[in-house]
């Protein structure tokens, strides 16, 4: 059975028809066409599908599309203005945050998160947000740092 | 303080692929879709070993959207294999593993894909399967492979289950094992674990006339091509391989895997296919997992702590079939005696058959198993003499200009400074809480000196281009050749595109394995570079009416040195309408020789190891005795990789090695049941280490510059990371608890139960 | 393979949905991870009850507390009154999965999924929670400790909506925690996890429960344990007779992550962690959220 739903996915609304099973992560990616947010495992486990879903950090591989009717979807093309980086993107290739980058865009989404709910994190409170993200390339040294950076710049995320 | 200093503070280093990957819009394979693409499955075999005595396939190609379904009957029967010929795409009449694969399905949707899969009819006669791999070698064990005497490569000391078998003889250990003061045995058993790449492997084949295009996400694309053209009987030349961004490897994605399977489905289903792995596949059907070892070691040592003897027997868990392998009993027979002088060596190495998933090259393939049995096993020959384990290493590891234990001339190595750097950055020595303490272990790993290539062209703006046979896993490798080429000529980093990953582009390459992409390709860049630097001075010899020895080349320009106005700018010269394009490979560097080569078994030449590079790892871990659960508190790495080319490049190869080596010594360990099948073959049982669990890591780069290496002096720099590893983690532990952990990882109930086996 | 979908806005009309066959789901997660890796079929209909604001939210219920089924792990560890007064049970939501999760996953879904690895039930038995549904025929309430029959089981009817999970407020002089064993910091699950409540007046514990997780088919207590409590003083001796009894009221299996025996000696460790725990909180220590990690390595 489809069903007629709408997803507000980086501020654009779209209307797709999805079937009862659908996971929103496919959803974006096969209906909507925006592959940046990725499929590493399916069961919750590695975060590289982590999108906002009214502004909470969510796995979309384990969540249905159908429940995001009408959601508010942040993705990880979301995440810059137009053809600007955001500051944590731009500070992510600065530290080293980013290797082979397949968990980046998951790990962008875990790190906004985090600084939009604690905008001063320390490096433990970093590792403990990112915790549900794995990365294989940068032993997230990279990324502790850069997330430390933008929240001492004090740049909104 | 390491963890907090900006890199800013050292050297921006923005890599190229870097704005796709963080703005989400740089493709990996699974995020590509083709017109008219149709869906790939496999049917895995339904027993570990068993002969096959029917298949039929006839209810699965009846299944409505089904496009395809191939099996052996379908395909060239083709035995194929890097260095030993005992695989087939398709199995015939047997499954030796779980993840043989007994056909493909190309339909309409992943779903039909599956549903067909499942309709494949097979009869098996079961077989007994091995797991124990230390059994397969014991007489009248079952044969895995009853054909193996027709595989070729004799010269591994092939026999039966045995797959290799290295010794390393030098000296008389026997005799000299008699004048030690102290002689020290031990016995470690270490499980298999998994490179596990975040991204899931993927491909799409699409056939245009008699040639195919394979996107795939793969570490080697020469050797998908090659594989292809072999398994499906094409000229290399029908076949191009391309790699879209890859998400990691770590190994698990070298070597020719799946791609001439979804080759042969998208020429049967005359439609373009695409397979995309599960992560439950991704850990059972990749012949590619770190393999399972048992290593017995026997060392016997002065007082003063001269090593006069080390006798060592290892059995390393081949699995079903040899893969790329097949140089890994000699290579763990080297990390068995380790960057430490002794005289006198007899170093027996199996590589044997099993039914478990295949063993091939994940990162530092055989070393950081042997480097912690060996490590773990001199703080033992250490608490024998009574003497600082740190000590002891101070006066066994191989000093410059003496011979290592094959009798190779250790000409520039820096492996003592880095024992000093790591102790000095840990903190070794100091008071700590009994339930913490400090583990030291040291390891090497060679640079490999192939054949590479690479072109290198000014367009006609003054940009350059760099066209390349080699391959970017995520490591920044390729990212960072534009630093080498813009040296050469005169010209900036961010001046050059890169073209790479396409089999159609670039020349031939080894792909991302084995740390050599900065040492061979770096070298191939620089040379192709230097070409095109040749033309632009002849052409500007002409411009300027001056003498070539007159002319430099800085800043975009070519000019004539102390007559800054006499100058001819890089974009003028390439924008003339003169191709300037230059090619080259280089001269590849050779091992010195080792003195012992002669005279030992399955010699892969190995016994030498160029341009080693050296490392030293120390780890303040804090162990909760009650329940073994242990956490890495702080980590000092100091490395001897030569001189470094790109520092962001280098340290995030140690910051994510270290991690992987402490995930590998505490909880990355695959559990096989009694016939051979993964227990745990998902990331909630086996455990990567996440960002929680990441210590302090303080990093040391001792920059030898090394002779007879890569550019600059440089060495590898990617394996070296993970090597000695566990074995600092280990050794921090039995200092807490009193008695070395002998099974690897090191869980929590494995640190326990040996500490309850201490009294502790 | 074909299902029906219903986004309830009231609880009336889930209960309908429920009572003509549909499957309850609020985050999703078991449902679709169970489908997608063939382990369960989709049900044949299902009703989300995210929308339905009466089920949000953490409110005073005379002296107790109210959590809404839809209550997350995250508002939960995160509520005053909860880290203050049921303090066990913040350290149970603070670890569950990862950050996602915890913004995610509900009170409701952690209760009715009774799995017997989850973290939330073994301090909710403790501090005498009951959970409230709303049937077709009007509201019942169970105790927690009443409710799991078996792994992914409940007492309560397919037509029942679990709509909240009440907590009585705790007597005076009150402590509880809850200790789990990691392996990793972040991304685990219970392999054993302890969950201790005990109360003290005048140097004397006069009230305890003990209950254990991931070590039999259901969360349950251990009536051997809180007896080894009641009238000591809750110190080191009887801690650990406590834990000894906790460790044999477990009946654990071998498995991949962790063999029998292993399980059974760190349930004892968990247990005398836990009610460490809870009795230096009953005797007005701080010990800090979560416990599992302010008790790590503690000897």
């Amino acid at each position: 059975m489809k069903h007629p739903i709408t997803l507000n996915v980086n501020g654009t609304p779209y209307s797709v028809d999805v079937a009862t099973a659908q996971s929103l992560l496919y959803a974006v990616r096969d209906q909507l066409g925006l592959t940046g947010s990725k499929e590493g495992c399916d069961d919750s486990e590695c975060g590289a599908c982590m999108m906002l879903v009214d502004g909470r950090p969510t796995n979309s591989c384990s969540y249905l599309a159908v429940q995001a009717d009408g959601a508010e979807i942040t993705t990880v093309e979301g995440l810059g203005e137009g053809d600007e980086l955001s500051p944590l993107q731009q500070v992510f290739l600065e530290e080293g945050g980013v290797q082979c980058g397949f968990c980046t865009p998951g790990m962008l989404i875990a790190a906004t998160a985090l600084l939009q709910a604690n905008p001063s994190p320390t490096a433990e409170e970093i590792r403990i947000g990112v915790s549900g993200n794995l990365c294989r390339c940068t032993g997230y040294d990279g990324i502790v740092r850069a997330v430390l950076r933008v929240s001492r710049e004090g740049a909104s995320v | 303080m390491a963890a907090v200093e900006s890199k800013q503070a050292q050297q921006v280093f923005i890599r190229p692929d870097g704005k796709e990957k963080v703005t989400g819009v740089g493709r990996y394979t699974a995020d590509l879709n083709l017109t008219g693409q149709v869906h790939a499955k496999f049917r895995y075999a339904d027993h570990t070993h068993a002969r096959i005595t029917r298949i039929d396939a006839s209810k699965a190609r009846a299944l409505a959207g089904v496009f395809a379904v191939l099996t052996h009957a379908d395909v060239p029967e083709v035995r194929y294999g890097g260095m030993v010929q005992d695989r087939l795409m398709f199995a015939k009449d047997a499954v030796r593993f779980e993840g043989d694969i007994i056909a493909g399905v190309a339909a309409l949707t992943p779903e039909i894909a599956a549903q067909a899969a499942a309709l494949v009819e097979v009869d098996y006669e079961p077989l007994p399967a091995i797991t124990d791999y230390e059994s397969a070698m014991a007489p009248g064990a079952q044969l895995i492979h009853s054909d193996w005497e027709s595989y070729g490569a004799e010269d591994m000391g092939r026999d039966g289950n045995v797959l290799g078998h290295s010794t390393v003889i030098r000296g008389d250990a026997d005799a000299a094992m008699a004048t030690a003061d102290a002689v020290v045995s031990g016995r470690y058993v270490a499980d298999a674990s998994q490179g596990a790449p975040i991204e899931p492997r993927a491909i799409i084949a699409q056939w245009q006339g008699d040639k195919v295009t394979v996107w795939t996400s793969t570490q080697v694309p020469f050797a998908a091509r090659t594989g292809v053209a072999t398994v499906l009987e094409l000229p290399e030349s029908h076949v191009r391989v391309v790699v879209p961004l890859l998400g990691g490897g770590f190994g698990s994605k070298c070597d020719f895997h799946f791609e001439g399977h979804v080759a042969a489905l998208a020429r049967a289903a005359r439609r373009p296919v695409k397979l995309v792995f599960s992560r439950h596949e991704e850990f059972i059907a990749p012949d590619h997992r770190r393999e399972g070892m048992a290593v017995e070691l026997e060392t016997g040592v002065r007082k003063d702590g001269t090593i006069v003897a080390r006798r060592a027997r290892l059995v390393i868990d081949g699995g079903a079939y040899c893969g790329e392998g097949g140089f890994f009993a000699q290579m763990a027979a080297m990390h068995a005696i380790g960057p430490y002088q002794m005289e006198n060596v007899s170093i027996d190495s199996y590589l044997v058959y099993s039914n478990n998933q295949p063993s091939s090259s994940i990162r530092a393939p055989t070393a950081p198993q042997a480097c912690w049995a060996v490590e773990q096993h001199m703080d033992e020959v250490a608490a024998a003499i009574g003497m600082d384990p740190v000590e002891l290493r101070r006066r066994t590891l191989i000093e410059r200009g003496k011979a290592s234990a094959t009798g190779q001339i250790m000409d520039e190595i820096g492996i003592r400074e880095t024992l000093e750097a790591a102790a000095e950055m840990i903190g070794y020595g100091q008071d700590l809480p009994d339930d913490e303490a400090i583990g030291v272990a040291c390891g090497w790993w060679p640079s490999f000196g192939v054949n590479s290539g690479a072109y290198v062209k000014l367009n006609g703006d003054g940009s350059g281009t760099i066209i390349t046979g080699a391959m970017e896993s995520g490591t920044g490798a390729v990212m960072g050749l534009p630093i080498l080429a813009a040296e050469v000529l005169g010209m900036k980093p961010e001046d050059f595109s890169i073209l790479y990953q396409d089999t159609d582009a670039g020349p031939w390459d080894m792909g991302s394995s084995g740390s050599q992409t900065t040492f061979n390709n770096g070298r191939a860049v620089i040379c192709a570079a230097t070409e095109v630097r040749e033309q632009l001075l002849d052409m500007a010899e002409k411009e300027l009416e001056a003498s070539r020895g007159d002319l430099e080349i800085a800043d975009g320009v070519v000019r004539v040195i102390g007559s800054p106005d006499k100058s001819i700018s890089i974009a003028d010269l390439a924008g003339s309408g003169t191709p300037l394009l230059g090619k080259g490979s280089g001269d590849v560097p050779e091992a010195g020789p080792s003195d012992i080569a002669s005279h030992c078994i399955g010699d892969l030449g190995l016994t030498a190891f160029l341009a080693p590079q050296l490392i030293t790892h120390a780890a303040h871990v804090k162990v909760d005795r009650d329940t073994g659960v242990v956490r890495v508190l702080r980590f000092a790495a100091a490395h001897d990789s030569g001189k470094i080319v790109n520092r962001i490049g280098a340290d995030g190869q140690v910051y994510g090695g270290v991690m992987m080596g402490i995930g590998q010594a505490l909880t990355e360990g695959t559990t096989f049941d009694s016939e051979g099948r993964q227990i745990n073959p998902h990331l909630l049982d086996y455990k990567l280490m996440t960002a929680s669990d990441g210590p302090e890591i303080m990093i040391h780069w001792e920059e030898v510059v090394t002779p007879n290496a890569g550019p600059k002096g440089s060495k590898g720099v990617g394996e070296p990371p993970s090597v000695p590893t566990s074995g600092a983690v280990g050794n921090a532990i039995a200092a807490v608890i009193g008695r070395h952990v002998n099974q690897l990882p090191m869980t929590a109930e494995r640190v326990w139960a040996t500490s309850q086996e201490n009294g502790q | 393979m074909s299902a029906t979908y219903l986004a309830a806005a009231s609880v009336e009309e889930a209960v309908n949905a429920l009572k003509g066959g549909a499957r309850c789901v609020a985050g999703g997660t078991d449902i679709v991870v169970g489908h997608r890796q063939g382990k369960k079929p989709l049900p044949a209909s299902i009703v989300a009850i995210h929308g339905i604001d009466a089920l949000r939210g953490i409110a005073a219920a005379g002296a107790g507390l109210r959590l809404g089924a839809l209550a997350t792990h995250e508002e939960i560890e995160s509520h005053a009154v909860v880290r203050e007064r049921f303090t066990g049970l913040a350290d149970a939501s603070a670890i569950v999965g990862s950050r996602a999760t915890r913004a995610n996953g509900t009170i409701g879904g952690n209760v009715m999924n009774a799995s017997p690895a989850m973290d939330t039930g073994a301090p909710l038995i403790c501090l005498g929670a009951t959970a409230v549904f709303q049937g077709p025929g009007g509201t019942r309430s169970i105790a927690v400790e009443d409710l799991f029959a078996g792994p992914g089981q409940t007492v309560a009817s397919a037509d029942e909506l679990l709509i909240a999970v009440d907590l009585p407020a705790p007597a005076l002089g009150t402590g509880s925690a809850y200790v789990r064993l990691e392996y990793r910091r972040q991304m685990e699950i219970a392999i054993v996890g302890v969950g201790a409540a005990v109360t003290i007046e005048g140097g004397k514990v006069t009230a305890a429960r003990v209950a254990i997780t991931a070590l039999a088919p259901t969360i349950h207590r251990v009536v051997a344990a809180e007896a080894a409590l009641v009238g000591t003083d809750g110190g080191r001796d009887a801690a650990a007779a406590a834990a000894a009894a906790a460790a044999a009221g477990s009946a654990p299996i071998s498995d991949v992550r962790g063999s029998a025996d292993y399980r059974r000696a760190m349930a004892a460790v968990m247990a005398r962690r836990a009610i460490e725990t809870a009795v230096a909180r009953a005797l007005g220590g701080q010990v800090s959220i979560p416990a599992s990690t302010s008790t790590f390595a503690a000897v």
